[in-house]
């Protein structure tokens, strides 16, 4: 990779961190346009502000949320496609430039183990100092595809989110009972509602975090399947409503992703309250 | 229709306020989180506070960093957040903006010690948008967690907790 190269990358991962993090995709808006026209009272006000605030925030280029979030990184990689450590540097240069053009917020903990977890040594001042967390390398089926998947997770949905095992019982029921319990408690203590439910079921808790990820990354507003239908409705009936001030609209979708399951009586779960902006993600062809 | 508040305010503003009106909140605010407001209501605690040069009468508290990516509300039921508003209320604060349901003991201690807690979306591109000014009071040392003083103008929030009554209830 010459350093032109590098600099595209570099600019494609800039270009991507800074459109997850203030705009809205298409089906966003008009979830939330049809939310609007069904919901009513301090509901519909809430989000009559948060899709004014997307249309700032695009026009700027700015943040959505001042929470800019931590990066996470999906690759996608088919077998006519190559990458090499300096892609991987390449993307997280990029990183450091989108934080810094964006701005992101610089939160960024100082230290070694204890001051990092205490926050005793105070914050880098410098947004590029927050470091994705470890990337996601995924083969596709598309052999000429090389696809980066940016997404921006902010502190609020973290607190909320929950991974746990779930004793099925052999009924996919019983599992979406579960989710939507989860979801209901969690849902009205985010603050940050409507909320995208995005959820991974797995082999183990890392997968079912990481099929939870692929789920923010490829779910779509106008896509929706039965159990994602069924999970969104059921949530919904709780009247949390948007910021938690009561209405029909709690959750404008769910996002699930169920991968390859273990011969046992338990399956794990890994659900995420994402907050009334997220699934902040952009997705670019490098 | 909404009601227009510009801060600080007095006591009888704050007693008007209903859970449900609609605000627009103006003037000069205070911005602070669960880093500094411990040390704020250790300052009132002590006396020190008195001569910090903070006034706090009529004031109001958005629980917000302050950062170049702009403000938005963290949420309020942080123990750092919520334990602090009784001490902040009694030394004058009338409104605690955030966001998130807050326990039934703190819609209890609000009204008795006449402040009101509101709420608003974390828009922070529309916030930032309208921010007239901005400085550091104290403990500029915690960063994005200092607390700040802005003049803000027409900031859209709900009054949430008001005479011991809470939207969450």
């Amino acid at each position: 990779m010459n350093k032109d190269e590098f600099d595209l990358v570099a600019d494609k991962t800039a270009g991507a961190l800074i459109r997850a993090s203030s705009c809205f995709r298409t089906d966003k808006y008009d979830a939330y346009k049809a939310a609007i026209e069904t919901d009513d009272g301090l509901s519909c006000w809430a989000m009559e502000q948060i899709v004014e605030n997307a249309h700032i925030a695009e026009k700027d280029s700015s943040p959505l949320c001042d929470d800019t979030g931590i990066p996470h990184v999906i690759l996608e990689v088919g077998k006519n496609r190559q990458i090499s450590g300096m892609t991987l540097e390449a993307v997280q240069e990029g990183i450091r430039r989108g934080l810094r053009r964006l701005p992101g917020r610089p939160m960024a903990v100082k230290g070694d183990d204890k001051q990092r977890i205490d926050q005793s040594l105070g914050l880098f001042e410098d947004s590029e100092e927050v470091l994705p967390a470890p990337f996601t390398i995924r083969y596709s089926d598309d052999e000429e595809r090389l696809r980066l998947h940016i997404l921006m997770l902010g502190g609020g949905p973290e607190i909320r989110a929950r991974t746990y095992r779930v004793f099925h019982r052999h009924s996919i029921d019983i599992v979406l009972s579960e989710i939507t319990g989860w979801a209901v408690e969690s849902v009205s203590q985010l603050g940050c509602s409507p909320c995208t439910l995005a959820v991974g079921i797995g082999r183990s808790h890392y997968e079912a975090s990481n099929l939870m990820l692929q789920a923010m990354a490829e779910g779509r507003y106008d896509r929706q399947s039965e159990y994602e239908k069924f999970i969104t409705g059921e949530v919904n009936k709780s009247n949390t409503g948007a910021l938690g001030l009561g209405g029909k609209t709690s959750v404008l979708a769910t996002f699930m992703k169920i991968g390859p399951q273990r011969a046992s009586g338990v399956r794990i779960v890994c659900m995420r309250p994402c907050c009334c902006f997220e699934p902040r993600v952009y997705s670019v062809d490098l | 229709m909404e009601k227009k508040l510009v801060f600080p305010i007095d006591i009888k503003t704050a007693d008007e306020l209903r859970i449900r009106d609609r605000i627009l909140i103006s003037g000069r605010i205070f911005c602070g989180r669960d880093a500094v407001l411990p040390k704020i209501a250790a300052m009132i605690n002590d006396g020190s506070i008195k001569d910090s040069g903070i006034d706090l009468e009529g004031g109001l508290i958005f629980h917000t960093a302050v950062s170049p990516a702009g403000v938005g509300p963290t949420s309020s039921n942080k123990v750092e957040i919520e334990g602090t508003m009784e001490i902040l209320s009694h030394a004058g604060i009338r409104m605690h903006l955030g966001k998130g349901a807050l326990r039934k003991e703190t819609a209890e201690i609000l009204k008795r010690e006449h402040a009101v807690y509101a709420v608003l979306p974390p828009v922070t591109a529309l916030l930032t948008s309208r921010v007239i000014s901005k400085r550091t009071v104290a403990f500029a040392e915690l960063g994005m967690e200092a607390l700040y003083e802005l003049e803000v103008h027409d900031y859209p929030a709900v009054v949430a907790i008001a005479g011991g009554e809470s939207i969450y209830e």
